[in-house]
């Protein structure tokens, strides 16, 4: 038996050191450390920076979630689906029950799991490009149920307001008026990283578990999988419900932060397009990949939106396109094809 | 029940399926000749409804010589997207077809956006937009008929094209059976190639109609898009011969919904994705 | 001997046509079983009944008494029904080793880490292997990738092993390799039930034959005896545009009378 693979037996008998622990213990480090630093190189600019971090980290939320299910070989375009049934929950709870707001982010989780079972236990037999599209009309039908909800309940076409969760009080003599604003966009920024960190770790955990090797062998052919022992039923329900969990919750604090619902807003395609653009670019399959390309999106979307006021999403759909093209393995996956191939070049 | 109600809404249903069935057989020769699944089908509509109604504006076109215009410019357009994108994934897996085609809708979604904003756009003044006839109570607007009988004069040219014609025996010995069609010696490229340009040419001319029958805005492309997936799913993926008589059958299920279900008209969108979902769950179910 | 395993009247239809039609056969603990029949006589879909894969439309399955009829794939599999494919599909992102590893973790629920490791090792072993064990799935050769398919549905622990044409594309060499390691596969003490086209392979592994033709069982028995069955020629030689020559051949001529060519081929 050859050296490295001596090593990597003895390794994979203490376990390999836990890279990926120690990344989020450092995410989340960072993430605490960043209002601070933004406000003490920006000043009143922090604001504005905060709140488009709070963006790629909602990115992150979205594209990290929609990963977990794809992992399992189902590219589902009813990502919007789940990311709206969270944010109608809270709204409407806000609107029909006098509870804590904070509710409103837990159980708009649980609506969106209860859907994505839903959806989920209808689809087990469609595969590819007919689970797409059947999870695309099923967003569109639960959008349309919302629009023609009574208006009295869910709104209808107006939607509904939803209160904010932070309410900063501007004190005068003590600060400035911006700082409200940056205690408010610093709290949400906190929310996010939080919500982040436990998508991570949930992602993490399946990568770590035998889970990881049933959604590959579900991915690459779910009959050989089958045949192997693998519940590809319980697998891809297990993964519906990671998946829309993070991302109703995700919907449901967004709700809050816009501070309204509207089924267009809400139920929006472009949803579905970032959940999927988004790992698509930065790597499918792996936790850093969905990471990776939150933040890279993020930031060719500022520059984007700093050039041309209208018409960023261009950028998106352009991006999409060149992935496709020239890099099918996103960024995480062509790095790391090049790195190997280098590593054994090297051993040679 | 009213029957004239119920008349109405069958006439209409069936009207509205000439040009469902003209923009939906396009789709259905992309994914049964080339295999590629095209979300992109839809822009190819928009973009024909807004060249109609930027024709009309700058010069003053009528769109029924539109309809001459935009036909080849839609083909070349597609042409051009086949040449410079799709043809470098046809080996590619099915979903990164998609994508693609997901990824120019979005482009040239966004684009239209960006030139004519999102707002409804209306070709003011017609004479003939108005005109109509009255059949035993049923009222038949011109318009939608001359787009039923256009679209359906279309499509037949159509099936009797791919059973008569060279190129459409091509077109089906190549959806038949890829590396026979390519050991036979044909250029299996550019069946692939024409198939795709007249696709796009299709949806084009369908879009033309729709600028005059409605006012459309850029979103109508992924709108007819799934239109689309609803009466190619209907008649099965790739099967070109059943999108006439899916066609009928979701036309007039929409017209239906939309005329006897109060505020029915609102719930048109809904019934296209209910019975996408419907049958893709359960042709899955009953094949297994 | 004991039966282990049993289907009985399995019919599969697609629309209007019958692919498998009433197929009934019993296979004894430890035997080697062939199903063998012209191209399109529904073997394969015979073996995606009993394996889960299809449902039957008619009939039932049976292993150690316990009907499986209306079980998933996967509980078969838990149930001791393993399966390898004609096409091997690896799962192209991992190692050879983690391969195995996902017959060994799924094939027996609640099976620990440690345990599932040391079954995957043996079916590398078995299946000799374990010196490729670290290579990535995507790098193998057609007979290396034949060796993973059958190491990773052993690593299921199945008593009964469903093998569907392992020796299509072998070159000779290979063939008798392959041989050897179903074989070898049998001497762990799992039944083999197999569907073959080259004709000599199956004289040298199988301890009985089932012929099929147009979706129903021809006949049943030792080799030597169905290969002189007057309808077995016939099936095969009847229709000589849809079967391999070498299997006409072989099916056409006296068993005994091809040794030195059979040797040749296996």
């Amino acid at each position: 038996m050859s050296a490295p693979a001596a090593a990597s037996r003895a390794e994979a008998r203490r376990g390999p050191f836990p890279w990926d622990l120690l990344g989020v213990v450092v995410l989340a480090i960072i993430a605490a450390f960043t209002p601070d630093l933004l406000r003490f190189v920006f000043d009143r600019a922090s604001v504005s920076y905060l709140s488009i971090a709070s963006n790629a980290l909602s990115l992150a939320i979205l594209a990290l979630s929609w990963d977990m299910l794809a992992r399992t070989g189902n590219l589902s375009l009813a990502h919007a689906a789940f990311y709206g049934a969270g944010a109608y929950t809270t709204a409407l709870l806000v609107k029909h029950a006098d509870v804590p707001l904070w509710l409103g982010i837990p159980l708009g989780g649980v609506v969106a799991v209860a859907f994505a079972l839903l959806l989920g236990s209808f689809t087990l037999r469609l595969r590819g490009i007919y689970f797409a599209i059947a999870t695309l009309a099923f967003a569109e039908v639960l959008k349309s149920v919302v629009h023609h909800a009574p208006t009295d309940f869910a709104g209808g076409n107006a939607g509904m307001n939803v209160p904010a969760l932070f309410r900063p009080v501007f004190i005068a003599g003590e600060m400035e008026r911006w700082e409200v604003a940056y205690m408010r966009n610093e709290a949400y920024f906190y929310v996010y990283a939080g919500l982040l960190v436990a998508t991570v770790l949930a992602s993490i955990l399946l990568q770590r578990s035998r889970l990881r090797h049933a959604m590959t062998a579900m991915r690459t052919n779910e009959e050989v999988a089958g045949v192997m022992g693998v519940r590809a039923t319980r697998v891809k329900l297990l993964a519906f419900t990671l998946s829309s969990a993070f991302v109703g919750m995700l919907g449901a604090v967004e709700a809050h932060r816009v501070g309204s619902v509207l089924p267009e807003q809400s139920f929006s395609v472009a949803t579905t397009v970032l959940a999927l653009v988004t790992p698509i670019f930065g790597g499918l399959y792996t936790t850093l990949g969905p990471i990776v390309g939150a933040f890279g999106l993020s930031s060719v979307q500022e520059l984007l939106r700093r050039t041309f006021a209208d018409g960023y999403l261009i950028g998106y759909g352009v991006v999409l396109v060149l992935t496709i093209l020239f890099m099918p393995r996103g960024v995480v996956g062509t790095l790391g094809t090049f790195f190997r191939r280098r590593r054994k070049g090297a051993q040679r | 029940m009213d029957l004239n109600l119920l008349a109405q809404a069958l006439v209409s249903g069936i009207l509205a399926a000439g040009l469902y069935a003209l923009v939906s057989v396009g789709l259905a020769l992309a994914i049964g000749v080339i295999g590629i699944v095209n979300f992109a089908h839809g822009e190819f509509f928009m973009i024909g409804a807004f060249l109609a109604y930027q024709l009309f504006v700058s010069f003053g076109i009528d769109p029924v010589w539109s309809l001459l215009l935009v036909a080849p410019a839609l083909g070349l357009i597609g042409a051009l997207i086949y040449t410079s994108t799709i043809r470098f994934v046809l080996k590619a897996p099915e979903l990164n077809q998609m994508l693609l085609t997901f990824g120019i809708g979005i482009i040239l979604t966004n684009m239209a956006l960006l030139i004519w904003g999102g707002d409804p756009r209306t070709i003011a003044g017609i004479a003939y937009r108005s005109i109509g006839y009255q059949v035993g109570g049923v009222s038949i607007g011109l318009v939608p008929l001359a787009s039923f009988v256009i679209s359906f004069t279309l499509v037949l040219g159509l099936y009797w094209m791919l059973a008569r014609t060279p190129i459409g025996r091509a077109m089906r010995a190549v959806a038949q059976n890829r590396t026979g069609a390519a050991l036979v010696g044909l250029e299996v490229n550019r069946v692939y190639l024409v198939a795709f340009a007249l696709s796009a040419a299709l949806a084009g001319i369908g879009g033309v109609m729709i600028a005059v029958i409605q006012s459309p805005t850029p979103g109508v492309g992924l709108a007819f898009t799934l239109k689309a997936f609803a009466i190619v799913v209907v008649a099965g993926l790739g099967n070109i011969r059943g999108v006439l008589f899916a066609s009928l059958f979701v036309a007039i299920s929409e017209s239906l919904v939309a005329t006897l279900v109060p505020n029915g008209d609102t719930l048109r969108n809904a019934v296209f994705f209910a019975i996408i979902f419907a049958v893709l769950v359960w042709r899955s179910r009953r094949v297994a | 001997m004991s039966v282990v395993l049993t289907a009985k009247g399995l019919s599969k239809r697609f629309g209007g046509l019958a692919a498998v039609d009433d197929v009934s056969f019993e296979v004894e603990q430890g035997e080697i079983f062939a199903i063998i029949g012209p191209n399109g006589a529904g073997k394969t879909t015979t073996l995606n009944l009993v394996s889960g894969l299809l449902v039957p439309t008619a009939g039932s399955v049976t292993l150690h008494g316990r009907d499986l009829t209306t079980l998933t794939a996967a509980e078969r599999c838990h149930a001791g029904l393993g399966r390898a494919f004609q096409v091997v599909q690896p799962f192209p992102e991992m190692t050879v080793r983690e391969n195995v590893l996902v017959g060994a973790m799924f094939g027996t629920p609640g099976i620990s880490r440690a345990d599932a490791e040391r079954r995957a090792d043996h079916a590398l072993e078995v299946t000799g292997t374990t010196n490729l064990a670290e290579r990535d799935a995507e790098e193998l050769t057609l007979m290396e990738e034949k060796r993973l398919e059958i190491a990773r549905a052993l690593a299921t622990a199945p008593t009964v092993l469903l093998l569907d044409e392992v020796m299509a594309g072998l070159r000779p060499a290979e063939a008798r390799d392959a041989v050897r390691l179903v074989r070898s596969v049998r001497d762990e003490g799992v039944t083999v039930v197999f569907i073959e086209h080259v004709m000599p392979v199956v004289r040298d592994l199988a301890d009985r034959v089932l012929v099929m033709d147009y979706g129903k069982v021809l006949t049943e028995g030792r080799y030597a005896d169905v290969t002189k069955d007057q309808r077995v020629i016939e099936a095969y030689l009847g229709r000589d545009d849809d079967a391999p020559p070498t299997d006409v051949a072989a099916a056409a001529a006296p068993a005994g009378a091809s040794g030195d060519a059979a040797e040749d081929e296996a």
